[in-house]
């Protein structure tokens, strides 16, 4: 009996603890966007319309609704954050639009559940549109979209519907959008490469997969050229190692810490971080470097607004833009026009950071200084121009040949990099 | 003081512990209230010291009724009760378990205390250190503590209870000669007991109680048959013992040595025949206990030898012994014997063995109707055994002994028992000897040990007595052994 | 006639019990600002309002209930089997594992399946084992062994998914590579709930009152747990029977896991046992142990967790908040027995 009250109490406690947390969740009503969107459709779209008050019978705009499924919090900082605001942004610019969503979509928040279930909510709560974001929801999406094959169907940074690609599933009505973020970490390598004084940049990265060994070697080939065209050094002298921590974020005895791996970077000379994971502990440990004394900057990632954590030594963020994305598919259901695609987009290079057609963007940061600032905007203008650092020759981290001398990589090869590239440091498959 | 208690009457249940009982004792008289177990005399004791109340009834002090509520309201009265067990708090000094119970202010003056113990300690000879911890004493100097402190509280009538069960012979003198003593100065001495030969050394009158009734009194000279006739209302004759004879040993204990934390057992032998009763004396805590526990298998011995029908158990585990016949009733019945939140019938089916995967519960059912009514159990075959009254979880337990057994073993059969219960489980058990099962058992009461025992074992601090027989061996030689002379 | 005023009392109690729960849960939705009709509304709706939402409840309830089954028996034997998280996690790993062996084979779908619920069964007995010998022979307490048991599977299950059966290339929490159609448990046309894993289900919770109500092992499991001592001097061996209940329950536990594998995820997955043990723990205490409600609880308890998947789309809130109600029910019941076992004692003196 002893026993069961002390579990009791447990649960007690417990319940408590949850309770305690339900404030910041309702938080999300008070976003200013947000309550607008959620009750009158017609009212936001009323104010929307410059029109209104001169024409007389503007007919309220039919009602859409879109659903998303985000696998981190709305507010995550971060990558959920960034399509969450996305979504925002359609509800701005597309009349009648409104956004349901659900956040923490992964088993161990939402335990007993699937995406793909979960995706269900949704259109029964009449999305007309479903966007999955995250690569972990690749099975669920096709199995949604195979089980509702007249549902448009998005997977954000899959590959499912690219014909071309090696995971191609025929779907009527699915697609797969992504940024070419490539260009965003060739940036912060040129901004890493324009900054170092050790010449050693450390690239915190998360688990080891296509996506994110083509992302580290951009980071590698945007500071590799950098080094080379405008700082005007030696390339052999340039140290770019990555440490990968195992996963997207900090797992407690399983990933790496990133804490530790940032902080093993700076003490061993890297005096750049740039990071691949989703949350900040390279930009926070390198402003706790700086205010030791030492020399130290970080690149963060995914978030327009990241470097707000730690200003002074940010150089910047590239991040993604994923409005101006979803606007377009979101218009495309409307007008019944959405087929099954694959798109993987270039940033906008008129103007990498225009919210309302660059899907992928660089915003510099404070720590970056005037001179290096200006040496980034020629590199950008030259990317801009048709520069393609994904050109021969180009060896992989063992030595085999990848692109021999003036042979440009093609889309495949480059998502699928199957190695780190030669001159690179750190571990190009995970250890079995 | 002379004290009268008049027509009380008390009843537990259906029990009636006391039917109508009056009494009147004079100042400076040794009162003896004699009688079996479960009379009714410890009831009435209780009446008068507080710890019950009676359901009618006067009590009479110098001619005045008064009204005793609770303990404390007794010894405002003079009127002190020394228990059977000593109630005092064992991980203390002397001088503060004195200071229990005494209304001496928040901020107790020990040195007076200390000073008038001694003065008391003076007067009759006894010799305690008001520094010594109570849990270092001996039964019988917890039991002078006690008088002490209930005479420096201001009893003036002193009611002991079972006072000479587990002390010494020179105890036991010592204590006859205090309470003489305390009745020259005129206090009113109550002394009960069911032990003939101590009444009648001691006591100025003795009122006999049988079944929770005054039955008589007696002035001395006594008349031992006399006094036995009205305890038990008929003549008893120990000879009613049914022994069977030309009967192969069934245990054979060889050299048997047991130890645990508390105790050491040395070379303990003993050879039990077929039908026969063996009896365990001892104080509680004497060894008895880890004996009678290494006989049912539930201890290892460290050494020795152990055999039942000629098959070597030592070592075996415990279903072992049980498989070769051997069965154990242990004391505490809710804790070792019976399963709280189980019914009757659920019982015995798990007594018996297993037939088949499925219970069949209409099958069990009729059984433990059958067992109730045969065993006496005041219950149904749905009651849960918690539900059931000491006796009927007692009966319940007997119950369940699977039939035939070689070997029965029994702590306490009958303590806590009223005396009917208490006779109907030993005629079962005599019954079982019929059918030459053994029965080694632990009594606390002497008397039950000799009246139902062929031999006796007694324990004292882990040594063992040679078996005695019991018919020729009588209550003082018993008692002499518990307290260690003899060894 | 006291007996039929005392159950009247108890069913009483009962109903003031969740009563306070309600209230309690309300109170706690006011404090976040939420509204509790609507709250309550969604939640319903959100699991009875439809077919498919049926059919979720289902999915849910099945391993819950299989959970409950195992539970059942280990609390028959006075055992806290809080490892059982554990347990249903090593049934999906040895699942899991049976299929990967097994689904490049020219075997048959059916028998692989077959076998996957065999190997979680496996698995499940092996880890609930640990537990029981830790208990009986290392003398530590079952539930401090079953929660570090519960560390080291969830453990093993991310190092299985990270490393030796990550999918090519890629690690992910979404787990382990999808298996093909055919090794899926059949599911109802359009619904995810399969008819097998049903039968399971109501299988298990079947057997499990059987045991317990008409074998002797059961009676015996009971007198373990009711009174270990007096059981043992009654002649049954503790031990082996606590043992007994372990394997069984892990037998259960793994065989939720295999469900989970088989007819849920269709993979491993990091947290594969979707927390179905704990909640579980509350469903048996919430029936204080009597088999034949688990049914009934673990169904309403899944489908307070399904339905509230409504709250963060339509409220914005956490559907934690269903777990907050089901922690005060087992609370407040438990404690509403305190009170009418305190009231009753005082009746009777």
């Amino acid at each position: 009996m002893k026993r069961l009250w002390l579990f009791a109490s447990l649960l007690l406690v417990a319940a408590l603890l949850l309770a305690a947390c339900q404030p910041a969740a309702p938080a999300a009503t008070e976003e200013p966007a947000a309550p607008a969107a959620t009750d009158v459709p017609a009212a936001p779209a009323a104010t929307d319309v410059p029109a209104a008050p001169v024409a007389t019978d503007v007919p309220a705009p039919e009602e859409f609704i879109f659903g998303m499924l985000l696998v981190g919090p709305y507010n995550d900082h971060g990558y959920s954050q960034a399509h969450y605001e996305g979504g925002l942004y359609v509800e701005e610019n597309l009349p009648g639009a409104k956004m349901i969503y659900i956040d923490k979509v992964n088993s161990a928040d939402r335990p007993g559940t699937t995406p793909a279930q979960l995706a269900e909510d949704l259109l029964s709560k009449g999305a007309k549109l479903i966007i999955f974001n995250s690569d972990d929801m690749k099975d669920a999406a096709v199995e949604f979209a195979q089980a509702h094959p007249d549902v448009p169907t998005i997977h954000a940074s899959g590959d499912s519907s690219w014909k071309d690609g090696v995971n191609y599933v025929e779907m009527p009505l699915f697609g797969n959008s992504f940024g070419r973020m490539e260009y965003g970490k060739m940036i912060a390598g040129c901004a890493a490469a324009l900054t170092t004084k050790t010449g050693q940049v450390g690239y915190l990265g998360p688990l080891i997969n296509d996506e994110t060994r083509r992302l580290a070697s951009s980071a590698y080939l945007g500071a590799k050229y950098c080094y080379e065209n405008y700082a005007g050094k030696s390339a052999a002298d340039l140290k770019f190692k990555v440490t990968w921590i195992g996963f997207w974020f900090n797992i407690p005895g399983f990933t790496s810490d990133p804490t530790q791996v940032a902080d093993d970077f700076l003490n061993s000379g890297y005096d750049v971080v740039i990071s691949g994971i989703d949350t900040t502990e390279g930009l926070v440990q390198a402003g706790k470097a700086k205010a030791a004394g030492k020399d130290a900057w970080a690149v963060p990632y995914d978030y327009v607004a990241a470097c707000e954590e730690s200003k002074d030594v940010c150089l910047g963020v590239p991040y993604f833009n994923w409005g101006p994305v979803y606007l377009k598919q979101a218009q495309a259901v409307k007008d019944g026009t959405f087929a099954s695609y694959f798109e993987w987009l270039a940033p906008d290079w008129t103007d990498i950071n225009n919210v309302d057609t660059s899907p992928v963007g660089f915003q510099k940061g404070a720590a970056l200084s005037a001179e290096a600032a200006t040496s980034l905007d020629a590199f950008i203008a030259e990317l801009a121009g048709g520069l393609n650092l994904w050109t021969g020759p180009l060896n992989l981290q063992d030595g085999t040949a990848y692109l021999a001398d003036g042979e440009v990589a093609t889309d495949v090869q480059v998502w699928y990099l199957p190695q780190l590239l030669e001159g690179m440091e750190g571990q190009s498959v995970s250890a079995q | 003081m002379n004290v009268e208690l008049v027509h009380i009457h008390k009843s537990f249940g259906a029990v009636h512990a006391n039917n109508d009982i009056s009494i009147s004792i004079k100042s400076g008289v040794i009162q003896g209230i004699l009688g079996e177990n479960g009379a009714g005399k410890s009831t009435l004791m209780k009446v008068l010291s507080g710890f019950i109340q009676a359901d009618s009834g006067d009590i009479l002090l110098d001619g005045k009724a008064v009204h005793i509520g609770t303990p404390s309201d007794a010894i405002k009265h003079g009127i002190g009760m020394l228990h059977q067990d000593p109630l005092d708090f064992p991980p203390m000094k002397i001088v503060d378990n004195m200071l229990i119970g005494h209304d001496g202010g928040l901020f107790p003056n020990r040195r007076e205390v200390s000073k008038s113990l001694k003065e008391l300690q003076a007067q009759f000879g006894f010799n305690l250190d008001p520094e010594a911890y109570v849990d270092g004493l001996t039964v019988g100097e917890r039991q002078q503590l006690e008088i002490l402190r209930l005479l420096w509280l201001g009893a003036q009538i002193l009611i002991l209870d079972e006072p000479t069960t587990g002390i010494s012979a020179s105890q036991k003198a010592k204590l006859f000669e205090t309470l003489k003593k305390l009745a020259e100065q005129g206090m009113v001495i109550i002394f009960v007991s069911h032990k003939l030969e101590d009444v009648e050394g001691l006591c100025h009158k003795i009122a006999v109680f049988r079944q929770g009734s005054l039955v008589g009194e007696a002035a001395p000279p006594y008349n031992t048959d006399n006094l036995v006739e009205m305890m038990f209302g008929k003549v008893i004759s120990l000879d009613e013992k049914t022994r069977l004879e030309n009967c192969e040993p069934a245990v054979e204990v060889t050299n048997l040595s047991i130890e645990d934390n508390r105790i050491q057992i040395r070379n303990a032998n003993l050879t039990v025949n077929c039908g026969e009763v063996i009896g365990l004396a001892g104080m509680e805590g004497s060894g008895q206990r880890q004996f009678l526990r290494t006989l049912a298998g539930l201890m290892r011995p460290v050494g020795g030898d152990l055999r039942l029908g000629g098959k070597r158990l030592t070592g075996k585990p415990y279903h072992s012994f049980q498989d070769a016949g051997i069965s154990y009733v242990p004391a505490s019945r809710m804790e070792e014997g019976l399963i709280p939140g189980l019914s009757i019938t659920e019982h015995f089916i798990l007594s018996e063995g297993q037939s088949g995967f499925f219970i069949d519960r209409e099958k069990a059912v009729t059984i433990s109707r059958e067992r109730i009514n045969t065993f006496n159990i005041k219950g149904e075959p749905v009651t849960r055994v918690e539900a059931l009254s000491g006796g009927n979880q007692q009966r319940a337990l007997l119950a369940m002994l699977r039939t035939p057994l070689r070997l029965l073993l029994l702590e306490h059969p009958t303590r806590g028992l009223d005396i009917e219960s208490s006779i109907w489980i030993w005629s079962q058990l005599k019954d079982r000897c019929r059918q030459k099962t053994c029965i080694v058992f632990i009594s606390a009461d002497l008397e039950e040990v000799l009246h139902y025992s062929d031999r006796i074992l007694v324990f004292y601090n882990g040594k063992v007595s040679q078996p005695l027989d019991a018919a020729a061996t009588t209550v003082d030689q018993l008692g002499q052994l518990i307290g260690g002379k003899g060894f | 006639m006291l007996n039929k005023s005392s159950a009247g009392f108890k069913f009483g109690f009962q109903i003031l019990a969740i009563v306070a729960a309600l209230i309690f849960t309300t109170v706690v939705m006011l404090l976040a600002k939420a509204p509790p009709l609507e709250a309550y509304k969604l939640i319903f709706t959100g699991s009875v309002g439809s077919i498919g939402k049926i059919s979720d409840v289902i999915v849910a309830w099945i391993p819950l209930l299989l959970a409950t089954s195992g539970l059942l028996l280990t609390f028959a034997a006075g055992l806290w089997n809080i490892g059982i998280e554990g347990q249903i996690t090593l049934g999906a790993i040895f699942t899991t594992w049976a299929l990967r062996l097994l689904q490049d084979t020219s075997m048959s779908p059916t028998l692989i399946i077959l076998i996957g619920f065999l190997a979680g069964i496996l698995g499940g007995m092996i880890w609930a084992s640990l537990t029981g010998l830790l208990k009986i022979y290392g003398g530590v307490n079952e539930i401090f062994g079953g929660l570090g048991l519960n560390f080291v599977a969830t453990a093993l299950t991310i190092w299985l998914i990270f490393g030796p059966w990550k999918r090519p290339g890629v690690g992910s929490m979404s787990g382990t590579v999808p298996f093909d159609n055919l090794l899926w448990l059949p599911q109802v046309e359009g619904l995810r709930m399969s008819w097998w894993s049903l039968g399971i289900g109501l299988i298990g919770i079947a057997i499990v009152y059987l045991i317990l109500q008409g074998t002797y092992f059961g009676l015996r499991l009971k007198a373990v747990g009711k009174n270990g001592r007096a059981a043992f001097v009654i002649g049954i061996p503790t031990g082996k029977y606590m043992m007994s209940a372990f394997f069984i329950c892990g037998a259960f536990a793994g065989l939720a896991g295999a469900t989970q594998v088989l007819a849920v995820y269709h993979r491993l997955i990091p947290a594969i046992s979707s927390g179905y043990g704990f909640l579980g723990l509350m469903v048996a205490m919430l029936i204080n142990y009597q088999a034949l409600w688990a049914a009934p609880v673990a169904l309403f308890f899944a489908a307070l967790n399904i339905g509230s998947i409504q709250l963060p789309i339509v409220l914005k809130l956490d559907s934690t908040l269903s777990g907050v109600l089901q922690g005060a029910l087992v609370l407040f019941v438990l404690m509403m027995d305190g009170v009418r076992r305190r009231l009753t004692a005082k009746k009777v003196k």
